[in-house]
């Protein structure tokens, strides 16, 4: 048992180090670097930028070196807990990073939150009531939501919520609000501006977990011991929920260890288009402008985030069912 | 229908007409009756500079804020502040009230110039609001010497930095001394701080007169020293590319290795998180991130523009004043939020987030736009650019003939160019992406232009004559045609097929517009390939001389002489032949020879800085000549706000003009002089 949690340690650490490896091979992969970047901004603005200039720039940024002296040297930092300097922002990684990571959480949550309140619920109605009026409504609503892009569902929200309620464009606080410190107000005015991004994120998820609990409970539904259940009595509703919706919720419960890289990848496309201030939009410009250290800095996180989850999935499917925690020994 | 009519910039009853039409949210088709756009063009207007001594005012008066600050001691009186030599400037329409914020919105730490045109521009001389005249800006005035090598700046008696530190002849020699001529900082000479290949050298008068020595007459020094050309000249933008033309010596030498000790420098790069001296000196120069590097910008940044909110706030030590003696600005505070992206921005705009907003908005929004102006209490004006070509064609002219030979051969035909042109239904183009407001043809610039070339230029060889073309076509020996109606190549090797590349993230939608010219071209039998890149890797192509035709904007030709933009005579990725940039750089040592003809226009170019400024517009107009004879490039569409041209301004906000010149030259909305808006009570 402790060894298999230490296997799985060891291999974690080993998984988490590819990653870092992967993360920065890959962002290096298309031609040019931030230079490149940085000179073609600055030629859109009438300003040119000489070889010799351009060379001088590689290497002040230590862009001149090979990739795995860069490797090398980042990941001497990143060990002592420094994620170096965002080229393009001037300001370092962490701080980036930092300022948005906790409003990131908050959207995601909010996002979940809103997926399972509405899925669950809709997804016991219509295993209970299969092929009934209602079961084929939500299904086609379900289905529309997941069919229907987000960003365009976002662009939509975002256009009908200023002609009809004269909301804020975009971000998550009202402009007086944004350099304010946090209070009572600040808060009380992002959880005002959480329902549209949390519905837009949430749709497409929501009609996906209303058919997955919908065949989980189906599958459970005919099961002796429901019917014995029934037998003895109790009523509809204590049969339902007491047994098979808990079974049925074990898979939601298995994965859960993958909500934690989708709390930050999920929503970039949406946080973009609602110009949330999240690490989506981040992580994208930081990638377009090939500026390495924040780029691989959140790619980095994201992968030590999937590694963390599946960690914790396997743990918690190992305590949850024997026949893992047999085979493990 | 009486609410329309309040509007000065809504001329004339068929407009009320198809304004109501908006209203209706009918289709978009009912513009193509009304010339919408020339309705919302008002008369080019701005703020005088006044240079007459007798409207100098005697007095000088302040902000309430500033008048506190005063008072409790923090700071000098004003008059000390504004100096003997002030900036006088006399308002568009009325002198203002003090107070209140102006807001904007920005896309992020990369999109400096939308703080540096609203409040800083700072160049050492300025164009006026028209660009017709170099006016003064940060030096009081120039003066050539007889001979036209000396160029004398006289700055202004009493100026100062933001924290008031004196500003004079030692901040520019610092910048030229120590930023451009030491290595560690540039790495090569400016070709515009040298004229036909020899430097131009500066000098110390005394504290408030400083020198530019040329070699050879430069009679477009100033212009340049006002804002035009590559070489920027001014510190809030160009501070951190190191080439603002002055810099805060007192500030900036603590972080120079020549004032301080090597290692303190390096232990302070450390220190701060960066890699090595310069980038620290870089940082610390950069008027949009660094709060402390003092600045003679009319506002200065309160917050940086790495964060979500940029605000500038005013600078106590601003130079400019009314003709009533009232410091400007008059608006306290410039707010600029942080759009993720570009549809956000507009939204915004369209919600009357925004009270003076013209960078960034999207032409295509303009219906949405003045469907809500009366809801957010704004106005929208386009201010047109004056450049031929927010959408030309560039051919790639020295296309290596060892790569492919049958393309090579084609791009450098003068025939096939005018044949690819006469393709173009340019109308199509410009009702489709332009909303008719455009003006089809090539890429000469407007009438008034002093190189504008005469009328027959603007058709030349750029009408829609697919008849003509396909007999070019055919003469050229393209008369073999597969079985989709294409021309094959005349080397037996398939279908004659160009790659067309545009790159993302264009103020236009590029690469639609790409791809309605080559569904244009099938009916002249020419298959072209859109091939959209990201901006950075298209520069690689176009340095490794890669592309077949590429599509681009030629904004900043209306100032042909400092543009890079008109003919190839730049080595920057962005010009259309670097090769031949830098055989004009070389002077023809190294790069690709031009054909005779553009050669013969690059000798008039060069011509061009060295002749005084009324003779350059009969050299400027061969020039152009040239170009669309041979279709140097094949202009599309142009003359329109796209770029940066449509603006929404606030109703309540005082002075603003009803069109402003659009141009980089002049820092729109720079030359307006935004110091003299305010809000009316």
């Amino acid at each position: 048992m402790l060894s298999y949690i230490l296997r799985r340690l060891l291999l974690a650490l080993g998984t988490a180090w590819a990653i870092s490896v992967l993360a920065f091979i890959i962002i290096q992969l298309p031609p040019g670097d931030y230079i490149t970047t940085y000179i073609a901004q600055l030629a859109a603005d009438g300003t040119t930028v000489s070889d010799a200039e351009a060379a001088a720039l590689r290497e002040q940024y230590g862009l001149d070196q090979p990739i795995y002296v860069q490797y090398a040297k980042w990941m001497g930092q990143v060990m002592r807990g420094n994620y170096g300097m965002s080229m393009e922002w001037g300001r370092p990684v962490a701080d980036l990073i930092g300022e948005r990571l906790w409003l990131t959480v908050a959207v995601a949550i909010a996002a979940i939150i809103f997926t399972w309140i509405l899925a669950l619920p809709i997804g016991v109605y219509s295993a209970v009531r299969r092929y009934s009026l209602g079961d084929y409504v939500f299904t086609v609503i379900g289905f529309l939501g997941l069919a229907i892009p987000n960003f365009l569902l976002a662009l939509a929200l975002m256009y009908f919520g200023y002609v009809f309620f004269s909301a804020n464009i975009g971000g998550l606080f009202s402009p007086e609000l944004v350099d304010a410190p946090w209070s009572g107000a600040k808060l009380w005015d992002l959880i005002q501006h959480l329902p549209v991004p949390a519905i837009v994120l949430g749709v497409a998820g929501t009609a996906e977990m209303i058919r997955v609990m919908r065949a989980n409970l189906l599958d459970e539904l005919n099961k002796p011991y429901v019917k014995t259940a029934r037998a003895r009595g109790l009523a509809e509703s204590r049969v339902i929920l007491k047994y098979p919706v808990r079974v049925a919720l074990n898979p939601f419960v298995s994965t859960i260890g993958y909500l934690f890289p989708y709390i930050v990848s999920g929503s970039i496309i949406v946080s973009l288009v609602l110009g949330l201030p999240t690490v989506g939009p981040l992580l994208l410009r930081a990638l377009l402008a090939q500026d390495m250290f924040l780029a691989g800095a959140i790619v980095l996180m994201l992968g030590i985030m999937t590694v963390i989850g599946t960690l914790i999935s396997d743990l918690l499917l190992m305590w949850v069912d024997p026949r893992i925690r047999m085979g493990a020994r | 229908m009486g609410r329309f009519t309040r509007r000065s910039i809504l001329k004339g009853s068929a407009l009320i007409a198809s304004g109501a039409i908006i209203g209706q949210g009918l289709p978009m088709a009912a513009f193509a009756q009304e010339p919408l756009g020339s309705q919302l063009i008002g008369p080019l207007e701005g703020p005088e500079i006044v240079l007459d001594p007798a409207r100098f005012p005697t007095s000088f008066a302040e902000a309430p804020a500033l008048a506190e600050r005063v008072a409790s001691g923090d700071l000098p009186p004003v008059s000390e502040r504004v100096g003997q030599d002030p900036l006088v400037v006399a308002p568009l329409h009325e002198i203002g009230i003090y107070g209140g914020t102006l807001r904007k919105g920005f896309v992020g730490p990369s999109d400096q110039w939308s703080g540096v045109r609203i409040g800083g521009h700072d160049t050492v001389l300025a164009m006026d609001y028209s660009n017709t005249r170099v006016m003064p800006n940060i030096a009081k005035a120039f003066e050539w010497s007889d001979d036209g090598l000396v160029l004398t700046l006289s700055l202004r008696r009493g100026m100062k930095w933001s924290d008031g530190h004196p500003f004079t002849t030692d901040d520019f020699l610092f910048w030229y001394e120590d930023i451009y001529s030491y290595a560690d900082l540039t790495a090569s000479p400016h070709a515009q701080m040298s004229i036909n290949g020899k430097p131009i050298t500066m000098e110390k008068v005394d504290d408030l007169t400083v020198r530019y020595v040329c070699p050879e007459p430069y009679p477009l020094l100033p212009e340049l020293l006002a804002g035009a050309g590559v070489m920027g000249f001014g510190h809030a933008q160009y501070g951190r590319t190191l080439q603002g033309g002055f810099a805060p010596a007192h500030y900036m030498k603590q972080f120079h290795p020549k004032y301080t000790p090597q290692e303190e420098v390096d232990a302070a790069a450390a220190e701060a998180g960066f890699d090595n001296w310069q980038a620290l000196f870089k940082f610390k120069i950069d008027w949009a991130i660094n709060l402390e590097v003092p600045s003679v910008t009319a506002w200065k940044p309160a917050t940086p523009a790495n964060t979500p909110t940029w605000r500038l706030e005013r600078n106590p030590y601003s130079i400019y004043v009314d003709t009533a003696g009232n410091q400007l600005p008059y608006i306290d505070d410039i707010v600029m939020t942080l759009a993720e992206n570009l549809e956000v921005l507009n939204l915004r705009a369209v919600a009357g987030e925004f009270d003076y907003q013209e960078r960034h908005i999207d032409l295509s929004k303009l219906p949405v736009l003045i469907e809500n102006q009366e809801r957010g209490n704004y106005s929208v004006h386009l201010d047109p650019g004056a450049y031929g070509g927010d959408f030309l064609i560039r051919p790639n002219l020295t296309f290596p003939a060892d790569t492919d030979a049958e393309i090579a051969k084609w791009l450098t035909s003068v025939e096939f160019r005018r044949a690819l042109s006469l393709g173009i239904e340019r109308d199509q183009l410009n009702e489709t992406f332009w909303l008719g407001i455009g003006t089809p043809g090539s890429p000469i610039p407007e009438v008034e232009n002093a190189y504008y070339p005469g009328d027959g230029y603007r058709t030349l060889w750029h009408t829609y004559d697919p008849d003509q073309a396909n007999q070019i076509l055919d003469g050229l020996g393209l008369t073999q045609k597969d079985g989709e109606g294409f021309r094959m190549r005349t080397d037996g090797a398939g279908r004659l097929r160009f790659e067309f590349m545009t790159f993302a993230g264009m103020f236009l939608p590029f690469t639609q517009i790409a791809e309605m010219v080559a569904a244009q071209w099938r009916a002249i039998g020419i298959e072209a390939n859109v091939v959209e890149v990201e901006r950075g890797l298209g520069s690689n192509r176009v340095s490794g001389n890669e592309y077949q035709l590429w599509a681009w904007s030629n904004d900043t030709t209306e100032t042909l002489f400092t543009a890079i933009h008109a003919l190839p005579i730049s080595t920057s990725p962005a010009s259309q032949n670097p090769l031949m940039g830098l055989w004009y750089d070389t002077n023809g040592e190294q790069g690709v020879a031009p054909p005779e003809r553009i050669q013969e226009a690059m000798a008039l170019y060069r011509q061009g800085a060295s002749v005084p400024p009324e003779e350059r517009g009969e050299l400027g107009k061969a020039i152009w000549k040239t170009i669309v004879e041979d279709v140097v490039q094949i202009g599309c569409v142009g003359l329109s706000p796209a770029l940066m041209g449509v603006r929404v301004v606030n109703n309540r906000l005082g002075n603003a003009p009803q069109r402003q010149f659009n141009s980089t030259v002049v820092r729109t909305p720079g030359g307006s002089l935004p110091e003299t808006f305010f809000w009316k009570a």
